[in-house]
């Protein structure tokens, strides 16, 4: 009876969860008419909305901004945090105090950095161009790199760094060889983060895009017409986006299975 | 033992009175600031100018004509007679205290479920990630049709349920519990996959201990469970806080701030961005930047606290 009780509270959960998601897949294989009529269940499925989003608006250059951006400023917040968050994690550098600053920049509310940067990139011609939201979208994630590389890189025991430098091994060496293997996984949740962070970012590209740099998430918001909404590639449009962010996950769950069984074995 | 092989490492570097410049470039004392010197860099041209900016922006009365002309503490005057800026406060903070409040008790409920080893469990673990890999703003207008009043497949089922159909979102009485529904939805997950890692991660043997002495479930999780989790709770207080502050995206996807729904970001969108009001804009900003900072502080300390008495 408990079991019982037990895999329908699963259910329940799994249902509230999947439902919406499930919906967004469902409307999009609606014809314009049935998405209006939510008590007709059995509807026949068309490919109309997926037409409309490919030849009567295409939408393929906002996937593809938004693939650019997001890769693109994940790779620079990576590249930037690593070394800073090791700094933090090993020598304690600022005290503390550093570290909060850097995070705090996460506490900002979008419209204090939206301000001065729409200025700035106004006067640098940086509006509604890649680069600049590639910018933002580094502010966007730097902060929460750090603080989660900071906290992986304090899982790492320095003990392990001692004994390689006893053994005779140079700083780099130690960093290429105990470090960097260790480090993987965590690197791995990271990237995935920020990049499915870049991906559903609506309000930096919002106010900083146009036509040419325009992201799906602004691309799907474009939909709602002063007119009427169009549900239904919208919903085709979301179906697509969700799926790279799906990709990013499914990744990132592969990897740390996968670096922490290599951790575990070579010890 | 960890500290004399510490001292060795690096008095073997240091001791030597002729260093060569790699071996300089290579001591503690160097590294540890050239690793951080993008980050340095990164914090003072996206975090001290933007600050600075929008400080010097308060103090003008800008209005994106003309030159801005200093206005000394005119704007945060107005601020504090401002009763729609003192409503959005609240009703921010009260969309923060019941949405972290629902996530956490969710999150809980849910990550003790999935704590149980069952058939199926990866997958279902992996599909309660979903709703946080969508973006706000496209679930958001998702839910603006799901929940519509007329062709929305919600009220529908309550339709069919006898229970009649609601106006989630053109109500002033219910589209402030609409938009915090959809928050907690997308962001439940969030509570369930730290709690749930939290819990993988306790120690067995004080709760067998516990069970053999008899302990009731619920004594066991209030005195045993709860203390070893609460750096995390602390951690998933803080970051929802910093997030929830700053909430945007559900708003436009939905009521875009009428119906008693303007939040602390949307007035200082609508002020800076519509009616390019920018040095009001400016001053709002600032006050919730350093509301943000004082709230998040405090729980940061505590977090240091925790985790320094949990360790």
């Amino acid at each position: 009876m408990k079991r019982v009780l037990f895999y329908l509270m699963i259910a329940i959960m799994l249902f509230g969860f999947i439902f919406p998601i499930a919906w967004v897949y469902v409307t999009s294989f609606k014809a314009p008419d049935d998405i209006f009529k939510p008590d007709k269940l059995l509807f026949e499925p068309t490919l109309y909305n997926y037409h409309y989003i490919t030849n009567v608006r295409p939408s393929f250059k906002e996937l593809f901004n938004s693939l650019i951006v997001s890769v693109v400023s994940t790779a620079i917040v990576i590249f930037v945090a690593l070394p800073a968050a090791y700094s933090f994690a090993r020598f304690k550098t600022g005290a503390g105090h550093l570290l909060f600053v850097t995070i705090s920049t996460r506490m900002f509310p979008g419209v204090v950095a939206a301000l001065p940067f729409f200025f700035a990139f106004r006067e640098l011609g940086l509006l509604d161009t890649h680069l600049g939201l590639i910018l933002l979208y580094v502010y966007f994630n730097m902060s929460f790199a750090t603080f989660l590389l900071y906290g992986f890189f304090r899982e790492i025991p320095q003990e392990l760094e001692y004994a390689a430098r006893v053994d005779g091994y140079s700083q780099l060496d130690v960093l290429r060889k105990i470090v960097f293997p260790l480090i993987k996984p965590g690197v791995a949740i990271t990237t995935a983060f920020c990049l499915i962070w870049s991906w559903n970012e609506f309000f930096f590209a919002f106010l900083f895009t146009g036509k040419v740099a325009r992201t799906v998430s602004v691309g799907l918001s474009t939909f709602w017409g002063s007119v009427e909404i169009q549900w239904g590639p919208m919903a085709a449009l979301m179906g697509i986006a969700i799926l790279p962010t799906l990709f990013a996950a499914w990744f990132m769950q592969r990897y740390i299975i996968r670096g922490l069984t290599f951790g575990a074995v070579k010890g | 033992m960890a500290n004399t092989i510490a001292t060795t490492a690096s008095s073997s570097v240091s001791s030597t009175k002729k260093r060569t410049f790699k071996q300089a470039l290579s001591s503690e004392a160097y590294i540890k600031w050239v690793y951080l010197t993008p980050l340095l860099i990164f914090l003072a041209a996206f975090m001290l100018y933007p600050t600075f900016y929008c400080l010097v922006m308060s103090f003008t009365d800008y209005v994106l004509k003309g030159a801005p002309e200093f206005a000394g503490l005119q704007n945060y005057r107005d601020l504090l007679h401002d009763t729609a800026f003192w409503q959005a406060l609240f009703r921010t903070a009260y969309i923060l205290v019941v949405c972290i409040s629902m996530e956490l008790i969710l999150g809980m409920t849910f990550a003790l479920l999935l704590n149980r080893n069952f058939t199926g469990q990866n997958i279902v673990r992996g599909l309660c990630f979903l709703p946080l890999l969508i973006s706000p703003l496209a679930m958001s207008l998702m839910w603006n049709y799901m929940l519509h009043v007329q062709f929305g497949i919600i009220n529908q089922f309550l339709d069919w349920m006898g229970l009649g159909r609601y106006e989630w979102f053109s109500n002033q009485r219910y589209a402030i519990f609409t938009i915090m529904f959809i928050s907690i939805w997308q962001w439940t997950p969030f509570s369930i996959f730290i709690l749930l890692a939290g819990l993988r991660g306790m120690p067995k043997d004080q709760f067998e201990a516990a069970s053999v002495d008899g302990a009731k479930p619920f004594f066991i999780f209030r005195k045993l469970t709860l203390p070893m989790l609460k750096p995390l709770i602390i951690i998933i207080i803080l970051l929802r806080t910093m997030w929830l502050i700053r909430i945007f995206d559900p708003l436009y996807g939905t009521t875009r701030g009428g119906m008693g729904t303007e939040v602390l970001d949307w007035m200082v969108y609508r002020v800076s961005f519509v009616f390019f009001d920018i040095g009001r804009g400016s001053a709002m900003a600032m006050f919730s930047l350093y509301m943000t900072i004082i709230v998040c502080a405090i729980m940061y300390r505590q977090l240091i606290k925790a985790m320094d008495s949990g360790n």
